[in-house]
Formats: C-alpha cells, structure tokens, sequence
C-alpha cells in the first residue's frame, strides 16, 4: 500500500466508487465540512514566534452499500495552512506517517461485510476500544493527530477487523499488517517543547525507525446490568519514545534524537456499572516490553459521569504505576503525561442551537493545569461557529506545565453539508 | 339533577364494567407489527418561539416489549449518522446505546439519564422507549374528548421494574380505534411532558398519528414530529439492530 501506484490506485477505486453511487442512490450517504480554524496565541515560544495560526479542512464521507451485507466506506481530507504544519507538495496520503499533515489525505477506505451476528471490515478504518474519556489506556489501535497536543484527532489503521455480537456479548479480533504512528509536534512549533541545552550542544531530528512487524489485538465485551470488556493487544505503542546518539562535529556536539515505537504487550480491561445517582466507570491496563529502553507501566482511569437536565458531568482520576523504568531517553506520552491527574468535563445545552462546554485537567502536584472552555453555536442547518478558550499553566518539567505558552484563543466556523 | 345522576351512573357503569389492562392491551394489539419505518420531520420550537428543524429515519423491528428500533439523523447536516439503538425488553427498561460518528464510538445511555433531552428535541431519551403494558398498572379515571374524539382517560403508574423520571402518567385512548389521542407525564403533581397525538390516520390497518406534539411543561418548549414515508412490515433483518450496525453510517 505503500507506493504511489498503490495510493492511485486506492484513489481511483474511492472515486469510482463515489461515481458509481449515482447508480445506488437509495443506499448512498455522504456528509462532510468545509472548516476554517484560526488559533490566537497571545505568547510567543522560544522555538515560534507566529501569534496566529490559521488552518482549513475539507472533509468528504460517502457511504455506499451495494447489497444488504456490503458497505463501502471512503473519507477524504484536503488541508491548507498559515503555518506549514500542513505539506506545501499536492500527494493523497495513504500512510499517515509524514511528519507534516498531507494536504491530501485518505482518510478512510475500508469494506465491511456482514451476515448475522458476524462482521468483517478491511481497510483503512477507525477502531475504538475501551470506555473512559480524555485517558483511556486499552484504545491501542487509535493513533492520534497531536501537532496541536491539546487539540487532536484520530487516525484511522489499515486493519482487518473481524467482530462477533451475539446477545450479550461481543468478541473482536483485529490484525493489523501496518504500522501507524501517532503524529507529535513539530520540532520547530510551540507545541514541541525542546530541552534547553548547553552551548556547544545542538539537536539534530534523525528521524523514525518505525517497525515493521504486524499488530494484532482481541477484546470480549458483556453488556448487562455491568458492562465490562476484557480487551489484549501484541504490537507496537503508537506515541514515540527517543534515542539520543551524541556526534562530535567540528562546530560542537551534535545529539541525534531519532524516534522509536517500541514492542508492547497490553491486558487490560474495563467496566461501567450504573447507580441511580450516577454512572461509574474504570478502566486499566498493563503494558509489558521486551524492549529494555521502554518503560512498563499500568494505567488506569476511575471516572463518574451523570447527565441532569441540561448538564452533563465527567469527574475521574487517571494514574500511573510503572512496574519498570526503561533506559530511553525521553518519550511523547500525553496518554501518560494526563495520569496522576484530576480529570473533568462538563457541558451545558442552552438549547437547541447553541451550548457550552468545559474541560479540565489538573495535576495532583499542581505543577500543571489545562482548562479549555467552548461555546459552540449553530446557525441555520448548515453553519456552526465555535468560540474556544484554552488556558495551560505550570511547570516546564511537567507534562501539561511545559506547554504553559500555549495558552489560546480559537474561533471555529464550519459549514457541513 | 337527573342529568347529573345519569352522568353518574354511566361513569360508575363504565369505570366497573371496563378493566383499563384491557383496553390498553387491545391498544397494544391493534399496533403490533412486524417491522416499522418511517422519516421524521422535527420542529424544536423554544419558549422564544425560535424554530430548529432536525430529521430522522426511524426503523424498528418487533413490536412493543420485543421491539428493537434505530433512530438515525439525517438532519441537520452536522449530527447527519448520529444515531440511537433502543432495545426494549418486556420485564424492564430498554438498554440504549447513541453512537456518535465524530467520535467513532457508541455511548451507552444510563438510565438515569433518561430524562435528559434527546439531541435537543423535546424528547427524553426514556420517550423513545416502546410502551409495553406488562410494564405499567393502569386505573380508569374517566372519559374524556380530545380533539372531538371521545377518550378513555387512563392513569398508568410503572411497576418497580420499570425505571422512569415519570412517577404516573395520564393517558387518553380514542374508543373509536384504540389510538392514543393524548398523553401527560407527570413527576408527583409536576407535568414534565404533554404528548399530543394528531392527523391520525388508517396505514395498512393501523391507525397511526401522523404528528405528534410533544410539550416540555418546564422549558415551555414542543417538538413537533411530522411522520412522512410511514411503512409497516417492511422486510428488515435482525443484525441491523446491534450496536455493531450501529456504527454502520448508511
């Protein structure tokens, strides 16, 4: 899949099949948007000066379902920026694993068959697991978007998908033959945050080794009273973690960093059980390594959420035990970096058209606070502006302190069709 | 006086004659079906008089207790496959599940948080539920018109295996054809919901409400539900009512 040939390929079959729903059109839906982002920071970091950042997304969904069993599912993403985190180079993406965000994009391609209480989907598609919000330690087949960390957005894998639903109970398998990274900030944009260095002492990306091995994972979920799901995954973590080889040059030190994703096995679990008062849910899992340089850790999230009136409320704790220090030099883990926290999100529906949103994460150290506030308004069928306040503050050696520069203002204005 | 003695004797006549289960049961009966479909039109209007429009496609297979149903926006284009699987059961409340494309992940709904509205309508997620009479005890209260059509009033007050934000409710059955005309759902003395049902027609020999108004007493706020390309008994297949199929979009 990897080779222009392959994407072209994979391009003309969307197209034909978005061409061919004229002949389907009672078993076609499309949907999509036309977005325009324009993000304020009112401090400059010391590797970005830029203040305003602008950005715009179009994004197009068909569905087509050629008999009762059958459905064809294609997405594609077209971007332009302010601020080259977007490719300047026109080239319809398939890989995910540019370190900029292609200016095209598929974003999903996949084929799902089923009959009965069987399901069978391949191609380039989402899969989610587990039940927690914000953290949610057994979602391993769910990379991320994270050039803006606190803003992001999944990716889809190139995965076989086979699910079993009978009853109560429903079993799923996934194998997935290639690796997709999650996407973390560029070195040269405020939300990567550098170390600072000594003179003498410079840092050269010396890009990703990215493996080369299949992933697999199964899950068993039982819906009742309790719901709860056992869930394996075999691959590799989709958040890099660095290596650092120091080089003497003539001008200094020069220390190649170069990104890994290492070997991980995770067992874990969740459960959701219902109380007149409120709805509690948990989740948990323990990543093991047979790479020495990667940590072993369990993760494990504990929320409350309850819905009254027009208020709906999430309040949890996420933490962290790491069972195993491993010898890399550093990682990109906002799944880690948002445990040992306080984690909550609240909404408001005014009413039909407008509402309001907050979301906050607070270390238990206090050495790190994310607050996001959100009024969101929807006008006539087709628009909707969205007003977003983004308040981080804290320490530099913490996780959501480093990005205390990053404070922000946003204005979203979407048209969806 | 004798008027007034005769209207007496008839409602003590038809209050010990008539058992409400009864009449209920042969609501139920007339409306069992194999399979329903239909697109619904929605118009929010709030207590400013401000108008929202929202669509839906509604399907459901089974009927009453046994029922299954997916209720899928298509309308406005920005919740367009947000969708809702509600499966009822006969013994005790439904287990829903809302599955939200953006997030590519379905959110099952606790149940007590049904009284919330649904997606901004007027209607709780707990009003999308299929009625089942096995569920409620039923008192006859009177006879009543609504809309010109003779009524019988009926109290229904959910069984203990029912979990409800309504503690009874008022119902008013047309003796004409067993359709609902109206029906009041109360939280002690409080009205939290007024559903009123109109343009009842004859599809397939199933008299249906074509509209239904359903008022939020609080919010002063309805939602009108216009119910166009109404089918029954059209051939659907079990496996679209899963929380797999949910995640199907089309």
């Amino acid at each position: 899949m990897g080779g222009t040939g392959n994407v072209r390929a994979l391009t003309l079959l969307l197209f034909v099949l978005l061409a061919t729903s004229n002949c389907y059109s009672q078993t076609y839906t499309q949907r999509g948007f036309l977005e325009t982002k324009n993000t304020f920071y009112p401090q400059e970091a010391p590797n970005d000066r830029a203040h305003t950042v602008g950005e715009s997304l179009f994004r197009y969904e068909g569905f087509l379902s050629p008999t009762s069993s059958v459905q064809l599912a294609g997405a594609l993403d077209f971007r332009i920026d302010t601020h080259r985190q977007v490719d300047r180079d026109f080239q319809l993406s398939w890989q995910d694993r540019e370190i900029r965000r292609p200016l095209g994009e598929i974003r999903r391609l996949s084929a799902t068959y089923h009959k009965g209480p069987l399901t069978f989907e391949m191609g380039k598609h989402f899969i989610r697991w587990g039940k927690s919000d914000i953290v949610t330690p057994t979602d391993r087949f769910a990379p991320r978007d994270f050039l803006a960390v606190v803003d992001n957005d999944f990716l889809a894998v190139t995965a076989a998908r086979f699910n079993f639903e009978k009853g109560t109970n429903t079993i799923e398998a996934v194998w997935s033959p290639r690796f997709t990274p999650s996407r973390i900030p560029i070195p040269n944009q405020r939300w990567a945050v550098l170390p600072e260095l000594p003179p003498g002492i410079t840092l050269r990306d010396a890009g990703a080794a990215f493996p080369g091995g299949p992933q697999s994972g199964a899950r068993w979920n039982h819906t009742g009273a309790i719901e709860y799901e056992l869930s394996f995954y075999q691959g590799f973590n989709h958040l890099p973690s660095f290596d650092a080889v120091p080089r003497f040059t003539s001008s200094g030190i020069q220390v190649d960093v170069r990104r890994f994703y290492p070997k991980i096995i995770m067992v874990g679990g969740d459960i959701a059980a219902s109380t007149p008062w409120f709805t509690l849910k948990g989740e948990a899992a323990q990543f093991n390594s047979s790479d020495d340089r990667a940590d072993e850790y369990a993760l494990y999230v504990i929320q409350l959420e309850r819905q009254s009136g027009e208020w709906f409320f999430v309040g949890g704790y996420a933490g962290e035990a790491i069972t195993r220090p491993g010898t890399r030099v550093a990682d990109f883990a906002p799944d880690r970096g948002l445990t040992k926290t306080l984690l909550g999100r609240a909404g408001y529906t005014i009413d039909a058209n407008r509402n309001i949103v907050f979301e906050a994460a607070v270390r238990q150290n206090g050495e790190g606070v994310w607050v996001k506030s959100e009024y969101s308004h929807l006008l006539g069928l087709h628009w909707r502006a969205t007003l977003n306040l983004t308040l981080i503050s804290g320490n530099t050696g913490d996780f959501l302190g480093q990005y205390h520069r990053n404070s922000h203002a946003m204005i979203v204005v979407r048209y969806s069709f | 006086m004798s008027r007034v003695l005769t209207a007496v004797f008839n409602i003590s006549f038809l209050l010990l004659q008539i058992d409400p289960r009864q009449i209920l049961e042969e609501s139920q009966r007339r409306t069992m079906t194999q399979s329903q479909h239909y697109e619904g039109t929605l118009r929010v209007i709030d207590a400013k008089s401000k108008i929202t429009e929202k669509r839906w496609q509604y399907d459901r297979i089974g009927s009453h207790g046994s029922s299954k149903a997916v209720l899928r926006f298509t309308a406005p284009a920005e919740v367009k496959g947000v969708a809702l699987l509600v499966l009822n059961h006969p013994d005790r409340s439904s287990d829903q599940w809302m599955w939200t494309p953006a997030l590519n992940r379905d959110r099952r709904i606790a149940l007590q948080d049904r009284s919330t509205r649904f997606f901004g309508t007027d209607f709780s997620f707990e009003d999308l539920e299929e009625r089942d009479t096995n569920q409620f005890d039923f008192r006859l209260l009177s006879e009543e018109s609504i809309d010109g059509a003779s009524c019988w009033k009926v109290q229904s007050t959910p069984r203990q295996t029912k979990v409800s934000q309504y503690t009874h409710s008022y119902l008013w059955i047309r003796e004409d054809n067993y359709a609902f005309a109206q029906i009041e759902n109360y939280n002690k003395d409080q009205l939290v919901r007024r559903a009123h049902y109109s343009d009842i027609r004859n599809d397939q020999g199933i008299w249906t409400a074509h509209q239904i108004d359903m008022h939020d007493a609080k919010r002063n706020s309805h939602t009108i539900l216009r119910i166009e390309k109404l089918q029954y008994n059209v051939p659907m297949k079990d496996d679209a009512f899963t929380r797999e199929a949910l995640s199907r979009e089309s």
